[in-house]
């Protein structure tokens, strides 16, 4: 099949700005979800949901939170951990004192308090950017954990601070396997990230890139900064809080504050960084190197045959090299590479 | 294009009353007093570091003067407010082009219109019913601008990728996206080549007629300035030493030996 747009005629602005304007992609993107919804289920092992597909897509959620914030708003964060927690823990703490909370619901509002503590945690960003700015988020990462930490009420009073996730049923349908938590989880990744898609690119998204790029100009043309500033904060908290409590409910089933670490903030850092700043498809390929990648790595060197102790360190030099390697060819991330790729691709095979 | 009936100069429409503005113990703008007339192309002309950008700034309310009034369309204040000028119809480029480097030139001209948006957060993230229709709407306005300026072939390039010239030329895009009345230019032409200097006039001028908008111009080439400009202010280390056509400015002896420079 050649990748080409020959023929494909826009005649309204309308069909100008869909999400895929070439047919070719379209295709693909069906023929992915296709897959994703109706083909993956039959053929994959409850190993290959639960420790492949189902941490990818929530890290895929969590980087696409943090994307909004740090790609398209240009307001670095290192409090994507914290404000996961809240999410998993407040949806935790409706689901336990609201009698007949619907589970979805309970998600929803866990990501509006993780909104609203992201305002909050926001406000410093009117007055600093760039590595002040992270010195200040910073403060999120610790203060939140410390007081799920030190507050026995958000932990339902547990001895060791472990809460267990509640049993998932929507309408009376319980997702118990991993296959049945794959789908809920596909399908709350689908619609966030078809809302995300819609909303870089309307009047909101302009919004934050152009405060992103130049804020004095974003100013006098019309746009408020500080609301700009907040709502990147408020939306990409309420991504990352969703993802948070799917991260409780439907990945590891009980979890304990220190859960939501520093260490995720980060990794979700670097899944926006090599995947691409400011890409919603790079929030997905972020994720699938730092998930994916060192599981195949370690099938890879166990092959080898090796002792355990050296194979558990080559597969972790091997990863960081890949790092290293990627942000180097292309330091936009693995998104422009792709892009690259598919502008090579329209020409192939003539050289101009 | 000959002169329409827009083009006819009406009444004041911006003045600006004693107006100082000093950052620390440097005295930027020293009791200035202009004003600017519907429809006009006004120049502000004077060596570097005049208070030529600072005027400008003051106008639209990036900078807060410390004394002095700000009069637009009958309504007298302290200062202007960045939001609230963009608001009334002041649109403005920038010296040092202030473009969304990150953005395709298509999405920068669309920020120009964000004030005529009035789709809620929900509608865009949903991409139904007003948000949706408003988009379509503001593309079609912003497809003549790109027309206007020609700016066809570049439409989705990343800014980035652009000449120094078509980027003057798209952040001149962005302000007329808001429709203004009143366009404040800070140097459009300075860096440009003969051709593209005769382009950018053109554009100004051009818009100056079919549009009616008023401009306040900041320009270094005096070939250029005497021969669009309706009236010249002229600034020195912060005071007005000259104000008036271009022939009364030209022969004005303080401005010479300021600026222009004997011929």
């Amino acid at each position: 099949m050649i990748y080409r747009e020959a023929g494909q005629y826009k005649t309204t602005y309308d069909t100008d700005t869909q999400i895929f304007p070439i047919a070719q992609d379209r295709y693909a993107m069906l023929a992915i979800l296709l897959i994703a919804f109706i083909v993956i289920p039959f053929v994959a092992t409850p190993y290959i949901f639960s420790a492949i597909l189902i941490p990818f897509l929530i890290f895929s959620l969590a980087a696409l939170g943090l994307n909004i914030l740090t790609g398209y708003a240009g307001q670095i964060s290192l409090g994507t951990a914290a404000f996961m927690a809240v999410g998993a823990f407040a949806s935790y703490n409706f689901m336990l004192r609201v009698p007949g909370m619907p589970i979805l619901l309970a998600f929803i509002l866990g990501g509006i308090c993780a909104a609203m503590v992201g305002i909050a945690f926001g406000l410093p960003s009117l007055r600093i950017r760039g590595f002040y700015l992270a010195a200040s988020t910073l403060a999120t990462q610790f203060f939140v954990v410390w007081c799920l930490t030190k507050v026995p009420w958000f932990t339902n009073n547990s001895a060791s601070g472990v809460i267990t996730a509640q049993q998932i049923e929507i309408l009376g349908f319980k997702f118990d396997s991993p296959q049945e938590k794959y789908l809920l989880v596909l399908g709350i990744v689908c619609v966030l990230a078809l809302l995300a898609k819609n909303m870089v690119r309307s009047t909101v998204g302009r919004s934050w890139m152009a405060v992103r790029d130049m804020d004095v100009a974003a100013e006098v043309i019309g746009f408020r900064v500080m609301k700009t500033k907040l709502t990147a904060f408020a939306v990409s908290s309420f991504y990352c809080g969703i993802a948070g409590a799917l991260f409780a409910y439907c990945y590891v089933g009980t979890v304990e504050p220190e859960a939501y670490n520093l260490d995720l903030s980060f990794r979700i850092l670097f899944m926006v960084i090599i995947g691409g700043l400011g890409s919603i498809l790079g929030s997905f390929f972020g994720a699938a190197f730092i998930v994916l990648l060192p599981i195949v790595l370690s099938m890879i060197v166990h092959v080898t045959g090796l002792p355990n102790s050296v194979t558990s360190n080559v597969e972790l030099m091997v990863f960081g090299g890949l790092i290293i390697f990627f942000l180097i060819v292309e330091p936009h991330g693995l998104a422009r590479l792709w892009q690259i790729g598919k502008e090579k691709l329209r020409l192939w095979p003539f050289p101009h | 294009m000959s002169d329409s009936a827009q083009r006819k100069i009406g009444d004041v429409i911006l003045k600006a009353d004693n107006v100082s503005l000093s950052f620390g113990g440097v005295k930027a703008l020293t009791n200035i007093s202009f004003d600017v007339r519907e429809h006009e192309i006004r120049a502000i002309i004077g060596p570097n570091g005049a208070g030529k950008s600072s005027m400008l700034n003051v106008i639209n309310g990036v900078y807060h003067p410390q004394e002095g009034t700000i009069t637009y369309r009958g309504e007298q204040r302290k200062d202007m407010d960045t939001h609230a000028a963009a608001k009334s119809g002041i649109a403005r480029t920038f010296q040092n082009i202030a473009l969304f480097t990150g953005m395709s030139v298509l999405d920068n001209i669309m920020t120009g219109r964000n004030l005529k948006i009035k789709s809620t957060f929900v509608e865009q993230a949903l991409w139904i019913g007003r948000a949706r229709r408003e988009e379509m709407e503001n593309r079609r306005v912003v497809e003549e601008i790109i027309d206007f300026l020609q700016l066809q072939h570049v439409r989705k390039t990343p800014v980035a990728r652009l000449p120094y010239g078509i980027k003057k030329r798209v952040e001149l895009a962005r302000a007329l996206a808001a429709e203004p009345s009143m366009l404040l230019l800070d140097e459009p032409m300075a860096g440009m080549n003969v051709e593209e200097k005769q382009d950018m006039c053109r554009f100004v001028l051009d818009t100056n007629d079919q549009f009616g908008t008023t401009i306040v111009l900041i320009e270094h080439d005096m070939g250029v300035v005497m021969d669009i400009s309706d009236r010249v202010a002229v600034l020195d280390y912060g005071k007005k030493i000259g104000d008036g056509t271009p022939d009364e400015v030209r022969s004005n002896p303080e401005v010479i030996k300021a600026y222009l420079g004997a011929h």
